[in-house]
């Protein structure tokens, strides 16, 4: 059997940086970032993120093949900012997002239990 | 310039119209908020998610956290012991598609992953059978367990061990073999490894627990559904065997999936163009399967058609088709069948490890340190 084993999806081998950054030597403020062993589900919602900030002017990501388990962000941004602010941001922002959803679906979820008590 | 005292309203009489001149005109807010499906496909999939798409309009499609906190919205509709559905308002779809993607591969559950058979004299092959007891969803909490690596020794704290030991005796009619059968061993293995060198000596066996599982666990452990048919067992056949089963993810194989499936669907929203009367009302109801429209009756004999119950439409189109499956008919114009771009029903259902909506707090626990190992590892 050739196949990788499945644990090499999402362990990162020793002396691989996690996330590396490349700066583009044509474009200003603009740059790539590899993050080693993510997937579609990180890399479509720092897309998704990168594009609500108005600094930046190109936001994408691919995976450059199935069994390279890596994607690569590409951000191009304003003149106000850097593709390194950006990421940065889009990251803080998706915590501070995800912490406020898990809140409310904490909240949620009591006031769904207590509502037989209350006689809906 | 006006008295003293008195308030000046001109700021109030250009807000109305500044707020009036930053608003979409009517057809790009519908492309903008909602997906439009018509009778051959659906419309604007793609949306406008870039901060300057309407730059030129003066207005700021950029979305602040802020802004996020203060529009979001969970509403859970249905949560059971298996399942549970919840709408998730003011959310981008790769935040959804993030959930239903972690659910499924990234929440880790115990499962059986080592067999140690010790005696198989039933129909069914050694490797079909360990692959039938490897999707027995096992009733362990795995957030209680450890990750076990390949050079790690099994230990109270990564591996349950359970056995298996059923026979059916000559003479006797055949017998089904269930997951109900399944005996938890807290002590850890009772396989010898090898033969001890001096009688006194302690067994080694296929494990090295330093107490027993049941001082650790406040519940004991067992499998979620006792009457999953393992196999059947002939007269004379018999199967003995230990299994220990590890924690994993369903990235590695699908047998550590938490979730039976997840999925989600965007909120469904029938518009009714213009007041459909009479026949033809009697007709929409006639064709919608699932019950979506309903008659009102105006009086003096009129009728007209309203929708009742959006929230059923499965988008089958009949309603927007002709008789025969063509694009045409009566109500064809005058109905139209969008979905909310940012309102998700989602839908878990557990496989009885976690109840599932301790599901979702883990799949958020899950998405908030992958961003943060994506950010603290920046160099």
């Amino acid at each position: 059997m050739n196949a990788p084993d499945r644990y090499e999806r999402f362990v990162v081998p020793e002396g691989t940086k996690k996330v590396s950054y490349e700066r583009d030597t044509k474009i200003v403020n603009a740059g790539s970032f590899t993050i080693e062993r993510e997937d579609h589900t990180i890399g479509n919602i720092l897309r998704m993120q990168l594009h609500r900030d108005p600094n930046v002017l190109f936001a994408g990501y691919k995976l450059p093949h199935p069994l390279q388990y890596k994607i690569l962000v590409r951000v191009h941004t304003a003149n106000q900012s850097t593709p390194t602010q950006a990421y940065t941001q889009a990251i803080n922002d998706l915590d501070k997002e995800l912490e406020n959803l898990k809140q409310a679906f904490e909240d949620e979820k009591i006031r769904y239990e207590e509502r037989p008590k209350q006689g809906y | 310039m006006p008295k003293k005292g008195t308030k000046s309203r001109k700021g109030t009489d250009d807000e109305p119209k500044q707020e009036e001149k930053n608003k979409l005109p009517e057809h790009l807010e519908v492309q903008r908020t909602r997906v439009v499906c018509k009778g051959d496909a659906p419309v604007n999939t793609e949306g406008f998610q870039y901060a300057g798409a309407f730059a030129a309009m003066g207005i700021d499609n950029s979305v602040s956290a802020d802004k996020f906190c203060k529009n979001f919205k969970v509403v859970v509709n249905r949560l059971t012991e298996d399942d549970m559905e919840f709408d998730m308002i003011g959310i981008d779809a790769s935040m959804a598609n993030a959930f239903r993607r972690i659910l499924i591969a990234e929440v880790p559950t115990m499962a059986i992953e080592k067999v140690l058979m010790a005696d198989n004299t039933s129909v069914i092959a050694d490797e079909v059978l360990s692959h039938r007891l490897g999707l027995i969803p096992l009733d362990a909490d795995p957030r209680l367990f450890e990750y076990i690596s390949e050079n790690d020794v099994p230990t109270e704290r990564n591996t349950i061990v359970y056995k298996l030991h059923v026979s059916c005796k000559k003479g006797s009619p055949r017998l089904t073999v269930k997951s109900g059968d399944l005996e938890w061993l807290p002590e850890g293995s009772q396989l010898p490894l090898a033969s001890p060198a001096q009688s006194g000596d302690k067994q080694k066996t296929y494990t090295s627990f330093s107490q027993s599982q049941k001082d650790i666990l406040e519940k004991p452990l067992g499998v979620k559904f006792k009457d999953i048919t393992i196999a059947r067992l002939g007269p004379g056949q018999a199967i003995e065997l230990e299994v220990h089963a590890v924690k994993g993810i369903g990235k590695v194989h699908a047998k550590w999936s938490p979730v039976a499936t997840a999925w989600y669907r965007m909120l469904p929203e029938v518009v009714l163009r213009e007041e459909i009367k009479d026949a033809d009302a009697e007709m929409l109801v006639a064709k919608c399967p699932v019950n979506v429209f309903d008659i009102e009756d105006l009086g003096n004999g009129e009728k007209r058609a309203v929708v009742a119950r959006p929230r059923a439409c499965t988008l089958c189109r009949q309603c927007v088709m002709g008789p025969t499956g063509e694009v045409m008919g009566p109500t064809v114009e005058q109905v139209e069948l969008r979905r909310v771009r940012d309102h998700f029903i989602f839908t878990i259902e557990s496989t009885g490890a976690l109840p599932p909506e301790m599901l979702f707090t883990e799949a958020v626990r899950i998405l908030e340190e992958k961003c943060e190992r994506v950010i603290s590892e920046l160099s």
